[in-house]
C-alpha cells in the first residue's frame, strides 16, 4: 500500500503546509493544487489512488469537481468539510464520494479514512460478485445469505437487500438518500422511517451487541457504512 | 337664499346664528310692507285671495331660509298687514264680514304650517350635512391611518390626525400600560386629566357593554371637566374589547360619530402595534442573521487553523519529518495561532462595539504616533507590502490615540490583504480645523462598483469572498463601529490612476490652528 498517490486539493496554504507532510511522513505520494480547475487537470494528467478534497474551493466547487471526477472514474475520494456545510458535504456523498472528515479534523481521524478507502479498492477489485468477509460476518451475495460464524442468518429480502448493498459498497458511506433510492426507489427518498426501521431489524439480527453495532455503523445525519475493520483498532 | 355651502364648513355654521334670524324676520316685514304697497296703491289689488296668497309668499321664504320663531314673526306682521290694509272695514283691525275671518284665520294656519314643515325638513337637511360632513371627516382619518408608517410615534400622530381632522382644540388618547396610564396629546392645546377619570371610563367599559338606540352609540361616554374645560370620555373598543379612552373637547361631535371615531382610533393603535410587532421581529431576524453569519465565519476561519495546527503538532512529535519540515511546522503553527487571535481579538473589539463598551478617551497626540501604533499592531500582514508615510503638520491632536490606532490598523489589515503582494501601500495623514484625516492608498485591483456600498457592513466580503483572501468580513465593520463612538467618518472610493483608498476623517482639537491649506 505504500507509494499510493494521493492528491491533495485544499486553497489553505495552512491546511496545504500541514497535511502535505503528514502524508508524506506516512509514505504516501503527494500532490497538492489549491483549486477545482487545477484538481481536474491533476487528476487528468495522472490519475491518483485516492483523492482528498476540500468542498469550500474558490473556483468551480468541490461538489461539482467530485461529480465530474465521478462521471469517468471510481477512484476514492474523502471530502473535507467545515461544520457549515453540512449540506455541501451530504450533496458531495450523494453523487459519490467515499467518506469525510469535518474540520478540524485530527491526523489518525484522515489517516484512518485513507487507508479504509485505499483498502477497499484493493479488496472489492478481488471480491467483485463473490463473497464479502468482515470480521465473523459473510455475505454470500449469489446465494443471498448471510452468516455469522458459518451460521446463516435469515433475513428478509427487503433486510438482505440493505446488507447487501453496503456490504458493495463496504468501508464507505452512504447517504440515506442513496439508500433510500436504492431499495424503495426515487419516490421514497423524503421517507427515513422506512429506513430507520430496516437498519434497527439488520441490526437486531447481525449485530451481538445491536446497542453498540460494529458492522452496521450510523453516520448521524449523514447515512450508514457497513464497516469490515473492528471499531477498536481502526489500525 | 342661503349660499349651499361644502360639507367641510357646513358644521361651523349649522346652528344659524340669531342674528340672521333676526335679519330673517327684517327682510320679512320688509317685503310685507312692499306686497302691500304694490298691491294696494300701485297695482290697487284688492282680492283677499290673491294678496293672502302673495303673503304666504314671503312667509315661505323666509320659512326656508330662517329659524321657526323668524317665519312666525313674519307670518303674525302678514296677517296684521292683512286684515288692516286688505280686509274691510279697512284701516282698522276689526273684521266686518265673518268670511274674512275664516279667510284671515286660514291664512294664519296655512303660514303656520309651512313654516313647520319647511323648518323640518330644513333641520333634517342640516343633519344630513353634519352626519355627511362627520363620514367626511372620518373618511379623511381613516386615510390619514392607512398612510401612517410605522416609524416615529403613531400614536401620538394619531391623536393629532383626529384633532385636526374633527378641528378639536384638545385631544387625549390614553392607554392602560400596566399600572399607568400613557397618554397621548393632539390639538392646540394639552390639558392633562386625572388618571382616576381614565381608570374609572375603562374600568366602566371593560364592565358592561350596553348599546344606546337613541345616541346610537354603546354607553359608557362619561363628561368630566379638566383645566377648565368639560371633555367627553369615551372608550376606545376594537370590536367590544375596549383597549383605552378617548378624551375631546373643543367642538361638540356627536356621540354616533364619537363612538365610530373612537372605533376607528382603536384599529389605527392595533395596527401601530401590529407594525411595531412585525419591526421588531426583523430586528430579531436580522440579529439572527447575523448571529448565523458569524457562526458560518467562525466555523470555516476557525476550523482551518485548529486543523492545520493540531496536523502540524502532530507532524512535529514524528520522528521521520525531515529538519526542514520540522522548522517549517513550527511556523506554520506561530502564524496560525496568530490568525486565531486576530480573530478573537475582532470578535472581542466587535463585542465591546455592540455592548457599547468602547468609551474614547481623548488625549494630546501627534499623528505620526498614531500611524507608528497602527503598523506596529499588524506588522506581520505589512511586510509584505512598502509601506509610505507622509505626515503633513505632525501636530498635537486631541483625540483617543488607541482607539485611532486599532481603526487605521483594521484599515490597514484590509488594504494588506486585498493589495497584491509587493505593491505599495501609501499613508498620509492630514491636521485640518476639522480634525485628524488619514488616507491609505494601495495600489491594488480597487474596489469592485458592487462591493463598495457594502464594504463596511458586518461580514460582508466582497461579492467574490471565495476567491479571495481569507477574510472575516469583520475588520472593516470595526473601523465604522470605533468611529462611530468618536463621531468619526470613514469611506472608501477608487483612487484616480487605480487602487483603493480609504479615508478616516475624526474630529479633534488641535494645538495651533492650521488653515486649509494644510489639508493633503
Amino acid at each position: 500500500m505504500a507509494s499510493a498517490r494521493i492528491l491533495l486539493v485544499d486553497d489553505e496554504t495552512a491546511i496545504q503546509r500541514a497535511v502535505g507532510p503528514l502524508l508524506r511522513s506516512h509514505g504516501y505520494d503527494v500532490e497538492i493544487t489549491s483549486t477545482g480547475e487545477s484538481a481536474l487537470t491533476a487528476f487528468a494528467a495522472h490519475e491518483p489512488d485516492l483523492m482528498v478534497l476540500d468542498l469550500g474551493l474558490p473556483d468551480i466547487g468541490g461538489v461539482e469537481v467530485c461529480r465530474r471526477i465521478r462521471a469517468k472514474s471510481r477512484v476514492p475520494i474523502i471530502v473535507l468539510s467545515a461544520r457549515s456545510g453540512e449540506a455541501d458535504k451530504v450533496n458531495a456523498l450523494d453523487i459519490g464520494a467515499d467518506d469525510y472528515v469535518t474540520k478540524p479534523f485530527g491526523p489518525e481521524e484522515l489517516l484512518a479514512r485513507i487507508r479504509v478507502a485505499l483498502r477497499r479498492v484493493a479488496t472489492s477489485a478481488e471480491a467483485e460478485g463473490g463473497v464479502l468477509a468482515a470480521g465473523d460476518l459473510t455475505v454470500d451475495y449469489d446465494r443471498r445469505r448471510v452468516l455469522r460464524d458459518g451460521a446463516e442468518i435469515r433475513l428478509t429480502p427487503k433486510e438482505f437487500e440493505l446488507v447487501s448493498l453496503l456490504a458493495h459498497n463496504h468501508d464507505r458511506v452512504l447517504t440515506h438518500r442513496v439508500i433510500l433510492k436504492a431499495i424503495w426507489g426515487g419516490n421514497a427518498v423524503e421517507q427515513p422511517e422506512h429506513l430507520w426501521t430496516l437498519v434497527a431489524a439488520v441490526r437486531r439480527k447481525i449485530e451481538r451487541d445491536p446497542a453498540n453495532p460494529r458492522y452496521l455503523l450510523s453516520e448521524p445525519w449523514v447515512g450508514y457504512r457497513l464497516s469490515t475493520t473492528p471499531p477498536d483498532s481502526a489500525d | 337664499m342661503r349660499p349651499m355651502r361644502a360639507p367641510r364648513q357646513h358644521h361651523e355654521t349649522g346652528a344659524q346664528s340669531p342674528a340672521l334670524d333676526v335679519l330673517a324676520v327684517g327682510a320679512g316685514v320688509a317685503a310685507v310692507a312692499a306686497v302691500t304697497v304694490i298691491c294696494r296703491y300701485w297695482l290697487d289689488v284688492s282680492n283677499a285671495a290673491t294678496v293672502s296668497a302673495a303673503f304666504l309668499l314671503v312667509v315661505l321664504v323666509v320659512a326656508a331660509t330662517a329659524r321657526l320663531w323668524a317665519a312666525v314673526a313674519t307670518s303674525i306682521a302678514a296677517v296684521v298687514t292683512f286684515n288692516f290694509f286688505f280686509l274691510p272695514p279697512v284701516g282698522t283691525l276689526t273684521i266686518a264680514d265673518p268670511q274674512n275671518w275664516v279667510a284671515l284665520l286660514a291664512f294664519l294656519a296655512v303660514s303656520l304650517i309651512a313654516s313647520q314643515l319647511s323648518a323640518a325638513a330644513r333641520t333634517r337637511a342640516t343633519e344630513a350635512a353634519a352626519r355627511r360632513d362627520e363620514l367626511a371627516r372620518l373618511f379623511d382619518l381613516s386615510r390619514d391611518i392607512l398612510v401612517m408608517t410605522d416609524d416615529g410615534d403613531a400614536r401620538t400622530t394619531l391623536a393629532r390626525s383626529v384633532a385636526r381632522r374633527f378641528h378639536l382644540s384638545v385631544v387625549a388618547m390614553g392607554l392602560p400600560a400596566s399600572d399607568e396610564w400613557t397618554v397621548f396629546h393632539g390639538g392646540t392645546e394639552r390639558v392633562d386629566i386625572e388618571t382616576r377619570e381614565w381608570t374609572t371610563t375603562f374600568a366602566a367599559a371593560q364592565a358592561t357593554l350596553e348599546f344606546d338606540a337613541h345616541e346610537r352609540t354603546y354607553a359608557g361616554h362619561r363628561i368630566v371637566t379638566a383645566g377648565g374645560h368639560t371633555f367627553r370620555l369615551v372608550p376606545l373598543r376594537v370590536g367590544t374589547r375596549p383597549i383605552g379612552v378617548l378624551a375631546t373637547t373643543g367642538r361638540t361631535v356627536e356621540p354616533g360619530t364619537l363612538d365610530t371615531l373612537a372605533g376607528l382610533v382603536a384599529i389605527a393603535i392595533e395596527r401601530a402595534e401590529l407594525l411595531e410587532e412585525r419591526k421588531a421581529a426583523e430586528v430579531t431576524r436580522q440579529s439572527e442573521a447575523l448571529k448565523t453569519a458569524l457562526l458560518a465565519s467562525l466555523g470555516h476561519d476557525l476550523r482551518t487553523p485548529l486543523t492545520a495546527i493540531r496536523v502540524a503538532a502532530d507532524n512535529l512529535q514524528s520522528s521521520s519529518l525531515p529538519q526542514i519540515d520540522r522548522e517549517d511546522q513550527a511556523a506554520l503553527i506561530v502564524v496560525e495561532v496568530a490568525r486565531l487571535t486576530r480573530l478573537f481579538d475582532n470578535i472581542l473589539e466587535m463585542a465591546r462595539i455592540d455592548a457599547g463598551g468602547v468609551a474614547a478617551e481623548a488625549r494630546w497626540t501627534h499623528p505620526s504616533e498614531i500611524v507608528e501604533a497602527a503598523r506596529a499592531q499588524v506588522e506581520p500582514m505589512l511586510r509584505g507590502h512598502t509601506v509610505t508615510v507622509t505626515n503633513t503638520h505632525d501636530v498635537p491632536v486631541l483625540l483617543d490615540p488607541r482607539l485611532t490606532a486599532t481603526a487605521l490598523a483594521r484599515v490597514l489589515e484590509n488594504t494588506a490583504q486585498y493589495a497584491p503582494a509587493h505593491t505599495p501601500i501609501d499613508i498620509q495623514t492630514a491636521v485640518t480645523h476639522e480634525g485628524l484625516t488619514v488616507r491609505v492608498r494601495d495600489s491594488g485591483h480597487g474596489i469592485a462598483a458592487t462591493d463598495l456600498p457594502r464594504l463596511f457592513d458586518r461580514f460582508y466580503r466582497g461579492a467574490a469572498a471565495a476567491t479571495r483572501p481569507a477574510g472575516t468580513g469583520m475588520g472593516l465593520s470595526i473601523v465604522r463601529g470605533l468611529l462611530d463612538v468618536v463621531g468619526g467618518r470613514v469611506w472608501a472610493e477608487n483612487a484616480e490612476g487605480g487602487g483603493a483608498r480609504f479615508t478616516i476623517v475624526i474630529p479633534a482639537a488641535v494645538k495651533d490652528a492650521v488653515d486649509d491649506a494644510g489639508e493633503v
